[in-house]
């Protein structure tokens, strides 16, 4: 189980994730759903200890994570692994040493500095490409791939992490519509044969209905809506999407007037 | 529940003999390919080796210098500026006029050059092929050469200085200008074709502002270096702080060297402090 306990985030004056509460039980899928600027991509940064929580508790099987420092906040994120809007692998290097770093938190030594990695390790690398049928270009490097390719590279990197928790951060939304289809169903696969869980945040309302049994709304750093496909009617969809707050801005006479005089003093 | 990872279940050798089954060269490395990738270490370290024996760089050889050396450095304690202060420090400033107005040619000896080397711009290829080695012919010869040159030629001077600057940099900024150009992202000028925009006119919205900021960091850039190479022309008859520094050598008056050294560190300290905020000004600002 996951548990976020009154989970707050600010960066400076402004607060990314404003007081989450949730729990996630292990084996889920879950679709993390809001506009850009709600606090998706942070919420999943502070799971992954990309950034420290300024409030509230995180816990992974009753542990806290949260308060993880060192070494042990490595192993932490090597057991949770994070995937990427942007791919965020090394362009220069080939796709089998991008998945083998992968392995690096299990490494000891300085053979890894060298590009030497354990045989056992090398074998797991190729078997994981070989799932996604990309052994074919393990000695390329990573920028000669299509996006939907190096997504692929990026999550066999996970994998090589024998991850027990995947988050994925806007996975598709550099992606055409067919690798779209084909990462997610990737994930959707992990998480049925491996029982990983997957946290994914999504722009796309009807991807996350597609592909997660449990869909959490976020709007303004908060969570607004978590439940099944289902129970996503139109009232909820406005609350997440913040159709009114948008009509409010424009409808609003006084609010245009206030511009109007700013423009004036300026 | 299944298993977190399938492949932890599989023995070491049933991992290795299915990733053999799959792609049997990947798994691992060939010796062949392994000794290459030592033996250019090795060949390097040998080769390192036989190079300083040929140049006469042993222990002993070192050894015999280093107490000179030691006496040098003795003598630079305390520095001591021996009333010459103004007269040094009017000597580092017209080593730094050298270096601006040197630089300043250079730059606009360069902007033609660079568009007309890129490969962007003057696409026909054996055209933008002569175009780049003429440059590195006049690349090759280093700014000491021209400033001896030119001194025979002009006299002793800071103007043979400012002339061999510019010179040895013409070429070196034609080439980084070059490159910027070429590099820079194509998508801002097709934007600007698109909109009904004239070839000038592309060069002006679409180019221009893309690598401005590039050329003026690379541009500034020579100017920190040009500050150094300043005070070597100086040595060999410009004038200005190599010169001052030159004389004090010669007559192992290290005292007064090391104040010089002081003074110019703290110059180029400055300098490049300033010169870096500006350069991170124009590329992030």
């Amino acid at each position: 189980m996951l548990e976020l306990k009154s989970v707050s985030k600010s960066f400076g004056s402004k607060a990314a994730v404003k007081d989450v509460s949730l729990a996630i039980p292990v084996g889920s899928m879950v679709g993390i759903i809001g506009r850009s600027g709600a606090g998706k991509s942070t919420l999943l940064r502070l799971i992954n200890r990309l950034c420290d929580p300024t409030e509230g508790k995180i816990l992974w099987r009753g542990q806290p994570i949260s308060e993880l420092k060192g070494a042990k906040l490595n192993q932490w994120r090597a057991r949770c692994g994070m995937v990427f809007q942007q791919f965020n692998l090394s362009p220069r290097l080939d796709v089998l040493t991008n998945v083998l770093i992968g392995s690096l938190a299990r490494q000891r030594g300085l053979g890894p500095l060298f590009k030497v990695f354990p045989i056992e390790e090398r074998a797991r690398a190729i078997l994981e490409l070989h799932s996604i049928d990309m052994e074919e270009v393990a000695l390329q490097r990573c920028s000669t791939l299509s996006g939907g390719q190096q997504q692929r590279v990026a999550i066999a990197r996970t994998l090589m992490q024998s991850p027990e928790i995947i988050l994925a951060d806007e996975p598709i939304a550099s992606l055409d519509p067919a690798n779209s289809q084909n990462v997610m169903e990737t994930l959707a696969g992990i998480n049925r044969d491996r029982g990983i869980t997957v946290l994914v945040n999504l722009h796309a309302l009807d991807i996350a209905r597609r592909f997660c049994a449990r869909i959490i709304g976020m709007n303004d750093g908060q969570i607004v809506f978590d439940g099944p496909p289902d129970a996503l009617n139109a009232a909820v969809i406005d609350r997440i999407y913040g159709r009114q707050f948008v009509e409010n801005i424009t409808e609003n006479p006084s609010q245009m007037e206030v511009k109007d005089t700013l423009e004036a003093v300026a | 529940m299944t298993t977190i990872n399938p492949y932890l279940n599989l023995s070491r050798q049933d991992l290795i003999a299915k990733a053999i089954a799959i792609a049997p060269k990947l798994v691992s490395i060939p010796i062949s390919r392994r000794l290459l990738n030592y033996g250019v270490w090795v060949l390097a370290a040998l080769a390192f080796a036989l190079l300083c024996k040929n140049v006469d760089m042993t222990p002993a050889v070192f050894a015999k210098g280093f107490k000179n050396l030691l006496r040098f450095f003795g003598g630079m304690f305390p520095p001591e500026a021996a009333g010459q202060e103004i007269r040094i420090l009017s000597a580092l400033a017209a080593t730094f006029a050298m270096a601006v107005s040197g630089t300043f040619l250079a730059i606009f000896g360069a902007i033609p050059l660079g568009l007309l080397g890129a490969k962007t711009l003057v696409k026909q290829p054996l055209a933008h092929f002569l175009i780049r080695r003429f440059y590195d012919v006049f690349r090759a010869i280093p700014a000491l050469v021209w400033a001896l040159i030119l001194i025979v030629a002009y006299g002793l001077g800071p103007f043979a200085g400012v002339v061999a600057l510019a010179f040895a940099d013409i070429p070196r900024l034609a080439k980084l200008y070059a490159e910027a150009i070429e590099n820079c992202d194509p998508k801002p000028q097709d934007g600007i074709l698109a909109a009904g925009g004239e070839r000038v006119a592309i060069l002006r919205f679409g180019l221009v502002p893309e690598v401005l900021p590039v050329m003026a960091s690379q541009s500034l850039y020579v100017l920190e270096s040009n500050f150094r190479h300043a005070a070597i022309l100086g040595i060999v008859g410009a004038g200005g702080i190599g010169f001052e520094l030159e004389e004090r050598i010669r007559i192992f008056a290290f005292d007064q060297v090391a104040w010089i050294v002081i003074a110019y560190v703290i110059c180029v300290m400055l300098l490049d402090t300033i010169s870096e905020k500006i350069r991170s000004h124009l590329i992030h600002g």
